[in-house]
């Protein structure tokens, strides 16, 4: 028994250490741009489908809940971020080459109508974070009209 | 009280083990990325436009993984992914000029994403062959940009994604459809010979 308490002890200090490694925010205070890049323009109603679901994890601003703050949940956001970040940034997007844009673009309408994304794992924590059929289907049309604009552009 | 704690530690280990993999992946992407800012601070020479360049190998990885998916065979087509990743990078970017060089990174950086989406899918072919169609958009801008060096047709598929189409390139003049596979092999048409 006195070896069992001891153990506790050890793992709740390490839960308390690890308490102090924060990973850093992802907050850059910009403000969502409506114009993503030269020549696609994001509707009103879109940014706010694409503010509220997707955002978190594809852009340079994140809303943190509360459990962010508390590790290894913070850490685990983080990783989430990063991988979100890398794979598409609504921040970034009038970075990417125009053949990337495209790809991107045809890869939104591709995982919404999968339903891959928003992930599962995050809609359990962010319910308000669902897409609705409607929702879906203005980022999809959304999506498939800029993509089609760019093919006939270049 | 116990369980709780040691609900925290397998917990910790878990998100650990999530992070490792995640900050391995972000370093592959960091080397891939300077890679690419080279490519763009190389010197601007104007005076090279044909390119000696071939691009033999990415074409003959592309049209092996294009045979795997026509025949469904998912883990063929995510080793070929693997072997295209090796194969865009051989090209030697000093031999070409500016404006291919700038072109050329710009494909290769987006058929890189894709090969690495179809080469770490398998088990899930459905997600493969959305990536292998952005892909054959990628690989139809190389053989436009450099030539193909071989006869090549450029196929389309009229039903694929909710009949939204899609193409792909073939060696062979005959149809073999990769996004339908098996369930429908000869669907399709030719739009385009390639040279």
């Amino acid at each position: 028994m006195h070896r069992v308490k001891k153990l506790l002890l050890a793992l709740f200090i390490v839960f308390l250490a690890i308490q102090f490694i924060q990973p850093a925010r992802n907050n850059s205070g910009q403000v969502a741009l409506s114009e993503i890049s030269e020549c696609i323009h994001v509707p009103d109603n879109v940014l706010a489908v694409i503010k509220n679901s997707c955002c978190d994890c594809h852009s340079n601003n994140t809303r943190y809940p509360w459990y962010s703050f508390i590790q290894p949940g913070g850490w685990w956001m983080a990783s989430h971020i990063k991988k979100g970040k890398k794979n598409l940034n609504f921040d970034e997007f009038g970075n990417y080459s125009i053949v990337k844009q495209k790809s991107k673009l045809q890869s939104i309408a591709n995982s919404i109508n999968d339903g891959t994304m928003p992930i599962p794992s995050y809609l359990l924590l962010h319910n308000a974070a669902h897409l609705s059929k409607e929702d879906k289907k203005l980022i999809i049309d959304w999506a498939n009209t800029n993509l089609d604009s760019l093919t006939n552009k270049n | 009280m116990k369980k709780i704690v040691l609900g925290v530690a397998m917990l910790t280990t878990f998100f650990a083990a999530c992070n490792g993999a995640s900050s391995s992946t972000s370093e592959a992407k960091t080397s891939a990325d300077s890679s690419t800012t080279k490519t763009s601070m190389a010197p601007a020479a104007t005076e090279v436009t044909k390119s000696t360049v071939s691009i033999k190998g990415i074409l003959d990885t592309y049209l092996k993984m294009k045979n795997a998916f026509a025949h469904d065979k998912d883990k063929d087509a995510a080793n070929a992914g693997k072997d295209l990743i090796i194969e865009l990078d051989k090209i030697d970017k000093a031999s070409l000029g500016a404006e291919q060089a700038k072109t050329y990174s710009d494909i290769k950086d987006d058929a890189k994403e894709h090969a690495d989406h179809i080469a770490t899918n398998a088990g899930n072919i459905k997600h493969q062959r959305e990536h292998f169609d952005m892909l054959s958009k990628d690989i139809y801008q190389l053989v436009k940009t450099f030539g193909a060096g071989q006869n090549l047709y450029y196929d389309h598929c009229p039903m694929y994604n909710n009949n939204k189409g899609a193409d792909w390139i073939s060696e062979t003049k005959e149809i073999n459809n990769p996004y339908l596979g098996k369930a429908m092999p000869t669907c399709g048409s030719m739009k385009e010979e390639l040279k």
